[in-house]
């Protein structure tokens, strides 16, 4: 099944909200494109057998994505990723500034200017393998 | 109804091969004591026949024809161990059959509890099933003598035997002539006594395996009550104590009513256990 | 929806179960918690009728346990419920005998998952098939409850992975599951509900997600609270 690939590998904190996690999860593939819009997800039996986890977990996470129109359930037939672009760039861009955020907040207890900061940042993007 | 039926039917199954075993060594005991009496026995006639000496102390003069009776006479312990053997395991099969349930690596009572059917067909159908051990193995004895006597006939020569009817060989024996009363009536009053034993018993057991250290005790008691309940009116009220004011009819109703008392308090005090203390 | 109020048993001179209270609901698993010899196993047996309680009530669904509510309230124990001398196929067979609500079509498919031989005498398994086995005897029961007492503990990985799958599948799904652990570890996120017994009683009880996300706790979090203090 071409939607099940890559689903196990996502590793949980046991502090944080499983279901809240899942739906993180989501939006990481989103934005890194590895769900693409409009792309059929997993059943909630499928995904809570892939991600070991029970199904009302699965139940909720899906619940809080399709308000937060994240994925598209209409009537029987199964959830899809939305269509809408304004949403997905707002994911992508959600994401990027938790990144950032986290970023700033940890380098900022070490002083340094922020010229340097980002050459070191410009240096060290350019020369890490691409993921 | 059903349910009771396939409880009974997983009773007998479980106890299918204890069954089938006391009954082969019943058969061979017998048999072969039968037969090695006899060839015995045709031999030392052979003996005596050719040094032709008379030997006035022996049991049975040479001319005499055997009978089946005065085979089972001289093979009374061979005829009796497998009975007594019989008896003693249904003894202890009294109380196994309950503790098997609980003891060792599968506990079945978890399941025998759980089925959603009343639990006093779990009584009902083990009582059933010692029943039918009982009789079966009972009927099985009945079987075998015309058997035997079969083979009697077979391995001796017909000059040599005279027939016996078959009431009369089970009276030489003690141990069948207990097993198979004559009478209908002495029947009813052995196999009514055992039942009410084996009640009583199942009932200590429950006690037992309801309040565990202390149901020992109280298992221990009321088997103790239960027994004197029903000797009490022949120890203290009956023929021949000075004073008694009872017909040995009435000793008799007594002690009959004493009996249906315990079978009953017997009866209702296990579906209580079951029902309400048991615990796994 | 089952209801345990305040039940109390005392066994060998100490009290097992002081006034224990919870509730388990329909479509949820509820995980109780609690070190060895905390009288888990006894909650569960006296939910089942298998044990007299000394007070306290216990309702499922309003009713009180009884012959007949074992069609609709299914038990997995520890330890074996069928006769050593049985083979599998027997014990399907009186299974299917007995339970209206068994459903043989189920029982199959978990043979086969489970990779249990019908020719097999149950006296025969090891621990961790006998484990599966014991969880297929309740799993097979279309039941709206399904207790078992500690599922995870004692027996190999694979067979621990297998019975794990279990959870998460559609097998449990709509059905109120029950279960008894002293351990909490890889099922952390398995379970909806934790019920943390300490000393006959409960001490605290609630929803896994709701305490992360209000608390930031995780269940072993509120353990080491309870259990350490």
């Amino acid at each position: 099944m071409n939607t099940s690939g890559g689903w196990k590998e996502i590793l949980f904190n046991n502090r944080d909200p499983v279901y809240l996690q899942v739906v993180r999860h989501f939006k990481e593939r989103i934005a890194t494109g590895q769900l693409l819009p409009g792309q059929v997800i997993p059943s909630r039996r499928e995904l809570g057998g892939l991600m070991k986890i029970n199904p009302n977990t699965v139940q909720k996470a899906y619940k809080e994505m399709e308000e937060q129109r994240l994925i598209i359930t209409e009537g029987n037939s199964p959830s899809k990723v939305t269509n809408d672009t304004e949403l997905l760039n707002q994911i992508r861009s959600e994401l990027l500034g938790e990144a950032v955020h986290a970023f700033v907040a940890s380098v900022r207890k070490i002083d340094v200017p922020i010229d340097e900061l980002l050459l070191l940042v410009k240096r060290t993007y350019e020369e890490a393998p691409e993921a | 109804m059903n349910r009771y039926l396939k409880l009974v039917h997983m009773e007998v199954h479980r106890f299918r091969w204890v069954l089938a075993a006391l009954m082969a060594i019943t058969a061979i005991c017998q048999i072969s004591a039968l037969i090695v009496t006899v060839l015995t026995e045709l031999s030392r006639r052979e003996e005596r026949l050719s040094q032709n000496i008379g030997n006035s102390s022996a049991p049975v003069p040479a001319k005499d024809p055997l009978t089946f009776e005065w085979v089972m006479m001289i093979t009374q312990q061979w005829f009796s161990l497998p009975i007594l053997l019989s008896i003693a395991v249904l003894g202890l099969y009294a109380f196994i059959i309950w503790y098997r349930d609980w003891i060792g690596r599968s506990t079945f009572i978890y399941r025998l509890l759980m089925l959603p059917a009343a639990r006093s067909n779990i009584y009902f159908a083990k009582i059933t099933a010692f029943l039918l051990f009982v009789f079966g193995l009972v009927s099985f004895q009945l079987v075998l003598l015309p058997i035997e006597q079969l083979i009697f006939k077979l391995v001796l020569p017909a000059d040599l035997r005279a027939d016996s009817h078959i009431v009369e060989v089970i009276s030489i024996n003690q141990a069948l002539a207990m097993l198979i009363p004559r009478g209908f009536e002495q029947f009813l009053y052995s196999y009514g006594l055992g039942t009410i034993a084996i009640l009583t018993i199942f009932t200590a057991v429950l006690l037992e395996r309801s309040y565990r250290r202390l149901g020992i005790l109280y298992g221990l008691l009321y088997l103790g009550a239960c027994g004197l309940a029903v000797v009490f009116p022949i120890l203290f009220l009956g023929v021949g104590t000075p004073g008694s004011s009872f017909f040995p009819e009435e000793i008799f109703v007594i002690v009959l009513v004493m009996c249906a008392l315990v079978s009953c308090v017997s009866v209702w005090l296990g579906m209580r256990l079951l029902a309400g203390k048991i615990t796994v | 929806m089952i209801e345990v109020q305040d039940i109390r048993k005392r066994y060998r001179r100490r009290d097992v179960l002081n006034g224990v209270s919870f509730n388990a609901d329909k479509g949820e698993i509820t995980c109780l918690i609690g070190v060895n010899g905390a009288g888990k196993s006894t909650i569960l047996k006296a939910v089942m009728g298998l044990t007299p309680i000394a007070g306290g009530s216990i309702r499922i669904d309003g009713q009180a346990p009884g012959p007949k509510l074992y069609e609709r309230i299914a038990f997995v124990p520890d330890r074996l419920t069928m006769p050593t001398g049985m083979k599998l196929a027997e014990a399907l067979r009186f299974m299917e005998d007995f339970y209206e609500s068994w459903n043989s079509e189920r029982a199959s498919e978990l043979m086969r998952f489970f990779g249990l031989s019908y020719s097999d005498r149950v006296g025969s398994l090891s621990k961790g098939t006998a484990a599966k086995f014991n969880l297929l005897l309740g799993l097979g029961q279309d039941s709206d409850y399904l207790l078992m007492d500690e599922p995870f503990s004692g027996i190999d990985l694979f067979s621990r992975e297998a019975i794990m799958e279990v959870f998460t599948s559609e097998l449990i799904e709509g059905r109120g599951v029950l279960f008894t652990t002293h351990e909490i570890g890889e099922i952390e996120h398995l379970i909806d509900k934790a019920v943390l017994l300490q000393d006959g009683k409960v001490s605290r009880a609630f929803d896994c997600e709701e305490m992360r996300s209000g608390e930031g706790k995780s269940v072993i979090d509120v353990m080491r609270e309870v259990y350490r203090a």
